[in-house]
């Protein structure tokens, strides 16, 4: 149960391999086929949010790293850009029109749903750390059979 | 992600998606299914049978293709929502988009539609037929 890291520059080229590195070292960690595959879009959410809002699309170093803590999987997420606390984000309504939705601003939402925990702190060098976590065991949330 | 297009009559287009839709590639869907529109097509099928993985930026994509087919500008996913506003004051709202229709989406894509809202606007068929027929 080593915990694993994968660094990346912040291009969205790269998210097929944070996916990945996510279903290739969360089950050896424990996380059943549910938790990896939550696991997997969650963590692939909010790479794309540093990414294209974090580094505005120029560029950064992001590391992922996934590690064991109890019964839980939690995935941290540190990258060098401006500090952003994503429980600061609009909280957005999958009951709006199709007119009236913005266009984006789901990927927190879907976190939010998908994992137990979202927790953001400033590290003391500066940039951000999220951890994302979730349950090794609980049932999908994706929906379907593992 | 591969898509084959598969034009079926002047009117509809089946658009078969292969693979991963995510950040890296949605814009290309999106402008994809807008070419279709420009040429004529006033119906789109999106068949999803061979999507494993979709993320919230797949979302943005058929988002913007429903808006599309109604005849509206494909908003900017960076430029916020007030643009969305001042093209859509006159439509009807809270109705499906029936012009965009999905295909056979893996549970767990089907679940990233459910959890985002997007079931309330796109119709999903079991199969392709049904999607053209329909």
């Amino acid at each position: 149960m080593t915990p694993a890291t994968l660094r990346i520059d912040a291009d969205v080229e790269r998210l097929k391999d944070v996916r990945r590195f996510v279903r290739e070292n969360a089950p050896g960690l424990g996380a059943d086929e549910a938790a990896v595959r939550d696991l997997v879009q969650a963590v692939d959410e909010w790479v794309t949010n540093v990414i294209v809002h974090g580094y505005r699309g120029v560029g950064g170093p992001i590391e992922v790293e996934l590690l064991r803590s109890g019964d839980e999987i939690v995935a941290r997420v540190r990258d060098a850009a401006p500090a952003f606390d994503p429980a600061t984000a609009p909280r957005f309504d999958p009951n709006l029109p199709l007119e009236r939705r913005p266009v984006g601003k789901m990927g927190i939402h879907l976190i939010r749903e998908l994992c137990d925990r979202f927790e953001h702190r400033v590290p003391a060098g500066g940039g951000n750390e999220n951890a994302i976590v979730r349950s090794t065991t609980a049932p999908s949330r994706t929906g379907g059979q593992a | 992600m591969n898509t084959t297009i598969d034009r079926v009559s002047p009117e509809v287009a089946v658009l078969a998606l292969d693979g991963e839709l995510d950040a890296s590639n949605y814009r290309e869907l999106i402008a994809t299914g807008s070419r279709l529109y420009a040429d004529g097509a006033r119906r789109l099928v999106l068949d999803l049978a061979g999507l494993s993985y979709m993320s919230s930026s797949g979302i943005v994509a058929l988002h913007s293709l429903a808006l599309v087919f109604r005849g509206l500008q494909p908003p900017d996913p960076e430029a916020g929502w007030a643009a969305i506003h001042a093209v859509s004051a006159d439509t009807a709202e809270g109705t499906l988009a029936d012009q965009v229709r999905l295909v056979a989406p893996t549970p767990a894509i089907d679940t990233v539609l459910e959890r985002t809202g997007l079931k309330r606007i796109l119709a999903i068929y079991a199969d392709r037929a049904a999607a053209i027929a329909g």
